[in-house]
């Protein structure tokens, strides 16, 4: 049976986009365009992975992230994180800080490689 | 030009006022004469500042010598006279001088003997001008003075600026309301206290005090940010120099305080607008990447070779503008003093080895020989890590970007006194004389056939010279075109500056 991926963003385009990517490698996936939809569809989707974006208006990404793995049912779901890069010094230091302050499994810079992308969900879906 | 000299004589006899004025005036000497006293004191109160020299005799009829002697006193004490003693009594003459007669000369005498009393009596005068001269001198002086001292008082107290002095051994003498107003501090506190006990900013008056033990002529002037106030509503910029006396000695240290307040505030906003506006146009041109992404790894369906070369080269486009906005979202933070928050000792070494690390690949896909000799000594600076890795990153990734095929590129690391010195060397291209003063501008890129295939933001050495001017150093660049470009980089060494 496909694994189902949520991804999670404001950005309905770049929902879009990522979408037709999962579904080209036969993916099956759910959307939901906030992060308190997200929360809301982890809940009803059974999600297997959830692509999470980290700047949204009504609940950014590491708040969504730290409830999903403070909720017994739903912290074995993975999470990669969608970041946007901040900027291109800071590189290190943001992703130590990320690493430590969020608990998610993986992060990933917007935009990203199709490959890349895939390549991370796979194995990321394999631990 | 010599005042004209007049004598005056005050004598009974005819024939003693035309002998006198003879013999004197033949020496270019004016001459007066009064036949009695009362004539004589006359002609004394009516030309006091005239006359130089008084010839007295003391023996007249109606009033006495004595007595004409006695109301020139009373006129004017500085008077010169010269009694005659017409019977050469040792006694009168004492008793002139008692009186303030200045010297005697008896008769009968020669025409030498009178001319070198009066001679002698006019160079008591002389002294007696230069003396009076000098006096009215020292009183202009000090009329000039104080005036100065008010004009300069006025001129303090009116200026918008804050100005701050301390004598020799640290207390403050003078300040101006505007000082008073930015440090929040009221005169009464300021002066005659020690500038360590007033209450300021403790970066300021470690300045002054700094400022103070400061030795030699040379001239030295601190500037410093402060921020006054508990929200830091106040931010001031302090220029502090010491005050040296001829002798190269400190005597004491002046502060002029300006408010930057509205500047930083200014500044702030450009910098959040900045922001905001990086962080609108990030979104739209990452979605616009990514779509494009999707479909030239054609997960939309298949595409034409024609199609793809063109979404690749628009995919290139957006890519430049996401590295643009990454730099400016950079800059924008510098500026706002957010990047270099977490300063901390470092090895330098470290970060460049590092940076070596990360860039070799790049440096041998085109075959250039990247090097970093083991330094002999490894300066530790105080600073925040990952903008010293973004320095060496931008200048060593610029190096290798500027250098055609088959070049080098050399990074040195050295101690000079307080300093670390880092270099960069390529046999680049080399940068025109004319792009070299502009090199560190923002969004400035040297235009040429070489450097229109590099792709570049413009920004990433102004965002380098902004993390060096953050911590203090210097940078600067030597270059000739086709001949190599050297940037080099400046530190001061690790002392914590919070402590």
């Amino acid at each position: 049976m496909a694994k189902k991926i949520l991804i999670v963003d404001d950005d309905p385009d770049l929902v879009e986009a990522v979408t037709m990517i999962l579904e080209s490698k036969n993916y099956d996936v759910a959307a939901a365009y906030g992060g308190i939809e997200g929360l809301q569809k982890a809940k009803t989707e059974n999600p297997d992975l959830i692509v999470l974006d980290v700047m949204m208006p009504d609940k950014d990404g590491y708040a969504v992230c730290k409830e999903l793995k403070a909720d017994p049912q739903l912290n074995r779901i993975p999470v990669l994180l969608l970041t946007a890069v901040v900027s291109k010094i800071p590189t290190t230091r943001y992703t130590q800080q990320m690493g430590m302050e969020t608990e998610a499994d993986d992060y990933i810079d917007k935009p990203v490689e199709p490959e890349v992308l895939v390549k991370r969900i796979e194995a990321l879906l394999s631990k | 030009m010599l005042d004209p000299v007049n004598i005056l004589v005050i004598d009974d006899e005819q024939i003693m006022r035309d002998g006198a004025s003879r013999i004197l005036s033949k020496d270019g000497w004016g001459v007066m004469t009064a036949t009695n006293g009362q004539q004589g004191l006359e002609v004394i109160r009516n030309r006091t500042q005239e006359i130089d020299v008084i010839l007295l005799d003391l023996m007249m009829p109606g009033m006495s010598g004595m007595e004409v002697l006695d109301h020139i006193q009373a006129i004017n004490p500085n008077l010169l006279v010269i009694v005659i003693t017409g019977y050469a009594t040792v006694e009168s003459a004492v008793e002139a001088m008692k009186k303030g007669a200045y010297d005697f000369i008896p008769k009968p005498f020669t025409p030498d003997q009178l001319r070198i009393v009066v001679r002698r009596a006019l160079e008591k005068r002389a002294l007696q001008k230069e003396a009076e001269f000098l006096r009215r001198e020292r009183e202009r002086s000090l009329r000039d003075i104080a005036t100065e001292k008010s004009k300069i008082k006025t001129i303090i107290h009116c200026m918008g600026d804050g100005v701050l002095v301390c004598d020799s051994e640290g207390y403050v003498v003078l300040t101006n309301p505007a000082a008073c107003r930015m440090l929040k501090l009221p005169e009464s506190c300021l002066i005659g206290n020690l500038i360590s006990q007033v209450n300021l900013d403790p970066e300021l008056s470690k300045t002054i005090e700094e400022s103070l033990k400061s030795v030699g002529l040379s001239y030295t002037s601190v500037s410093q940010e402060l921020t006054i106030g508990e929200s830091g509503e106040i931010f001031l910029r302090a220029h502090t120099a010491p005050v040296k006396d001829d002798q190269g000695e400190t005597i004491g240290a002046v502060t002029v305080l300006q408010d930057i307040s509205h500047l930083k505030e200014l500044d702030k906003m450009k910098s959040e607008f900045i922001a905001m506006v990086t962080h609108e146009l990030r979104a739209p041109i990452s979605a616009v990447e990514q779509q494009l992404s999707v479909i030239l790894n054609r997960m939309a369906g298949e595409i034409s070779e024609k199609q793809e070369k063109l979404l690749l080269r628009a995919k290139e486009r957006t890519k430049g503008l996401l590295a643009l906005i990454k730099d400016l979202l950079d800059l924008s933070k510098i500026e706002a003093g957010r990047m270099v928050q977490y300063k901390e000792p470092i090895s330098l070494q470290e970060v460049i080895q590092k940076v070596m690390d990360l860039m070799k690949a790049e440096a041998d896909h085109k075959k250039i020989d990247l090097q970093f000799p083991t330094p002999s000594q490894d300066p530790i600076v105080h600073a925040d890590r990952t903008s010293m890795e973004g320095i060496f990153t931008n200048l060593i990734s610029n190096a290798i970007k500027y250098t055609p095929e088959g070049g080098r590129v050399l990074v040195t690391l050295t101690e000079e006194g307080g300093f670390a010195k880092a270099t960069v060397s390529d046999t680049g291209i080399g940068i025109k004389k004319e792009d070299l003063p502009r090199i560190f501008d923002k969004f400035y890129r040297v235009k040429s056939t070489e450097t229109r295939q590099i792709v570049g933001t413009g920004l990433g050495l102004s965002i380098v010279k902004s993390i060096v001017d953050a911590h203090l150093g210097s940078i600067s660049v030597e270059s000739e075109e086709g001949g190599g470009t050297t940037f080099t980089v400046i530190l001061p060494k690790g002392v914590d500056q919070s402590s």
